[in-house]
């Protein structure tokens, strides 16, 4: 029976084959290119829809990663959001997007936004969401949409309903006024938070958006105070004798990691901000400084000299195992952890050059992704995909902020009302 | 399919124990061979039918593209693609619209000081209020069914792709050019999300029917692990551009003496990993 057998599945073999050939194809080389994608004015009966879809298209084309079509081009219009669009002619303009939307008022006077947002090719609904809102808080509305496409298309969080805090740089070189203030992070509704009588400088976010801690001069050290923005009350963070500078919150918002001043020598302490206990984290003689948390809390990027030049350095969130990670040559500063946890953003300077670098937190993978004449102060986009920067002009020409992806594409800037600098990067907008 | 059929010899003797049969009996027993031959040809016949169904069949490959927008509202769902595409040639038949209406949202309150604190309502559009018919039903099950046979057959899949790797050995010196001819025409189309913090999660592999023409016919099917990593939006959006890719590039020109060699591609795999420089 064996050998009866052999032979009969060979013959099977010989009959199934031909059949179930089926061609391989790996494809491993692409055309990375911005998406092209069509957003029509939304359906409105004032011009709120244009305005949306003109914000969406700009926040799109902002990120680099689509291409919104010229309106004029379309062969199509959208009349109706509730019927499927005809594909067909949304092909003719090479549109692989199509967002449809309509805008209308509620009976309470709440704007109500609706939009589809459509695959051309695969002929199917990708997402579709509502978004209600007061009338003036139409531009919300439309970066919420802009988010939505970006998280379906890339799979990723957006990061246009966010908020930049910056220092507003005006006046004379050597008298310099620098403020805090804040924008959209598309610059519109561009705000100052302080008058300007003081400096103030390193500003930064707390993970609700809501509260901002910086250094400022008022009176005769610099130190660290926290900002609420509902209120505009700010406060000393701590008394402590000596300065303290370079703040930044933990991932849950309880604790502010600091540096503290003590002849000439500077540490990294933590401050829990529920009870005001302060704890010491380096006791080392050289200047460590610029903590960053890890997006889990557990663990604290700083930079230190104690190598004898600026380097990074990482910890665990209680002091312990401190461990260099940056080895290049140069000096590496200003560390800040990804919020996606996998890269650690830094300023680079290496022989009168700077530029802005990433690197894994185990120190691989080190890559510059921004070269300038002085390029420093990183912070992340919310994703963790997208980074700004100060871009300081030759010649003392002033500063300004740019942002760049973390794949070293799409660097372009960020438009301020005059000079700017150390911009911080909000979390999405609860 | 050699590792199956390998599968089937090694199994099929062990399964048969007994002495061997004495060469006296050969004679004897000439009309029985015959017998047990054709009898044979019948089951070979039947096997490979089996097999041919179970290949052809949705529910054996992964997940129909459809998952890619399973959470929301999905046209497909709604109505079968053989008469979708008359519907999406003339608009005026979707007077009676095919999507669910919009769900009205309760707005939150406002917070009551702040100008750049907004809460807003966020609502799904996609969950429909309306009744469906019996077509949309049967539809939007068979929807759900492939989801979930793919996600229940992934050892199944992945076993099956391994087989077909196995195999390509045997195949890529007589189609290596049909695969180049594919690559080289696809290339310009495929704009894949690589700005994923882990490469490996944007890899997506398709069973891919072409007709003659070298137009797509049907929807192709992610297979194996791609299909499982669905739930993984980074794999989602890398199969819906890898989908944009197919569709946007089709028809292909592939020599159509050949038809045979190319009418389905699978694994039809995308590996930006290259790309990515990793």
């Amino acid at each position: 029976m064996k050998n009866f057998l052999l032979p009969l599945a060979l013959f099977g073999a010989l009959l199934a084959s031909p059949a179930l050939a089926a061609l391989q194809v790996d494809v491993t080389q692409g055309n990375a290119q911005p998406l092209p994608i069509a957003i029509p004015d939304f359906i409105a009966g004032d011009a709120t829809g244009a305005n949306i879809a003109g914000v969406v298209r700009a926040d799109l084309e902002r990120s680099g990663l689509f291409k919104p079509i010229d309106p004029k081009a379309y062969v199509d219009h959208i009349t109706n959001i509730n019927t499927v669009p005809n594909f067909t002619n949304w092909r003719v303009i090479n549109a692989q997007g199509l967002v449809a939307g309509a805008v209308t008022l509620q009976p309470d006077g709440r704007l109500r936004a609706d939009f589809r947002l459509w695959d051309v090719y695969g002929e199917s609904q990708m997402v579709g969401t509502s978004f209600s809102t007061q009338p003036e808080s139409w531009r919300r509305v439309a970066h919420m949409v802009s988010d939505a496409i970006y998280e379906r298309v890339t799979g990723e969080k957006g990061y246009f309903d966010t908020r930049i805090v910056f220092i507003s740089e005006t006046g004379p070189a050597i008298k310099r006024v620098k403020r805090l203030a804040i924008m959209d992070e598309d610059g519109a509704n561009p705000n100052f938070l302080t008058r300007g009588d003081y400096m103030v400088l390193t500003p930064r976010f707390n993970p609700t958006a809501q509260m901002i801690a910086y250094m400022s001069y008022i009176g005769t050290k610099p130190r660290v105070y926290l900002f609420d923005i509902e209120t505009g009350k700010q406060e000393m963070l701590g008394n402590f004798p000596n300065m303290t500078f370079s703040p930044r919150f933990s991932p849950d918002g309880n604790k502010v990691a600091l540096s503290l001043e003590e002849n000439g020598n500077s540490d990294v302490y933590v401050m829990d901000l529920r009870n005001r206990q302060t704890s010491r984290l380096t006791a080392d003689p050289a200047i460590d400084t610029a903590p960053s948390f890890s997006p889990d809390g557990r663990q604290i990027a700083f930079e230190s000299d104690r190598s004898g030049s600026q380097q990074i350095y990482v910890m665990n969130a209680d002091g312990t195992n401190q461990h260099r990670i940056s080895f290049s040559p140069g000096r590496s500063g200003t560390p800040v952890w990804s919020p996606r946890g996998d890269l650690i953003a830094f300023t680079k300077q290496d022989e009168g050059h700077f530029g802005i670098g990433v690197m894994r937190p185990d120190g691989s993978g080190e890559r510059l992704i921004t070269s300038g004449w002085e390029d420093e102060g990183p912070t992340w986009a919310p994703n963790g995909r997208v980074l700004m920067f100060t871009r300081e002009i030759q010649g003392g020409r002033g500063a300004q902020i740019w942002s760049i992806d973390v794949t070293g594409r799409n660097e372009r800037r960020v438009m301020t009302p005059g000079d700017a600098s150390d911009p911080a990067w909000s979390p999405l907008i609860q | 399919m050699s590792s199956g059929q390998s599968q089937t010899r090694s199994n099929r003797p062990t399964g048969r124990k007994g002495p061997p049969r004495p060469t006296t009996a050969r004679r004897n027993h000439a009309g029985l061979v015959i017998s047990l031959v054709l009898h044979g040809g019948l089951i070979a016949a039947t096997w490979l039918t089996w097999n041919r169904v179970v290949e052809m069949s949705p529910e054996s490959h992964a997940v129909p593209v459809e998952l890619v927008v399973a959470e929301q509202t999905n046209v497909r769902a709604e109505a079968p693609p053989q008469v979708e595409q008359k519907k999406v040639e003339d608009t005026v038949k979707m007077d009676e619209p095919p999507l669910p209406p919009f769900v009205d949202a309760e707005p939150a309150p406002l917070p009551p000081v702040p100008q750049i604190k907004i809460i807003v309502p966020k609502t799904n559009l996609d969950q429909p209020d309306t009744p469906k018919t019996k077509k949309q039903q049967v539809a939007a099950a068979d929807a759900v069914l492939n989801k979930i046979l793919a996600q229940a057959k992934v050892p199944k899949n992945a076993k099956a792709g391994e087989r077909i790797i196995q195999g390509q050995g045997n195949q890529s010196l007589a189609t290596a050019d049909l695969a180049d001819a594919l690559k080289s025409q696809i290339y310009r189309c495929w704009n894949p999300p690589v700005g994923a913090p882990n490469a490996n999660d944007l890899v997506v592999a398709f069973d891919l029917q072409l007709g003659a023409d070298g137009t797509v016919l049907g929807r192709p099917q992610l297979t194996g692990n791609s299909a499982a990593a669905m739930g993984n939006p980074y794999t989602r959006a890398a199969a819906e551009a890898a989908l944009r890719a197919i569709y946007q590039c089709a028809p292909y020109n592939l020599p159509a003496k050949r038809y045979s060699d190319w009418k389905e591609i699978n694994p039809f795999q995308f590996d930006p990993r290259e790309m990515m420089g990793k």
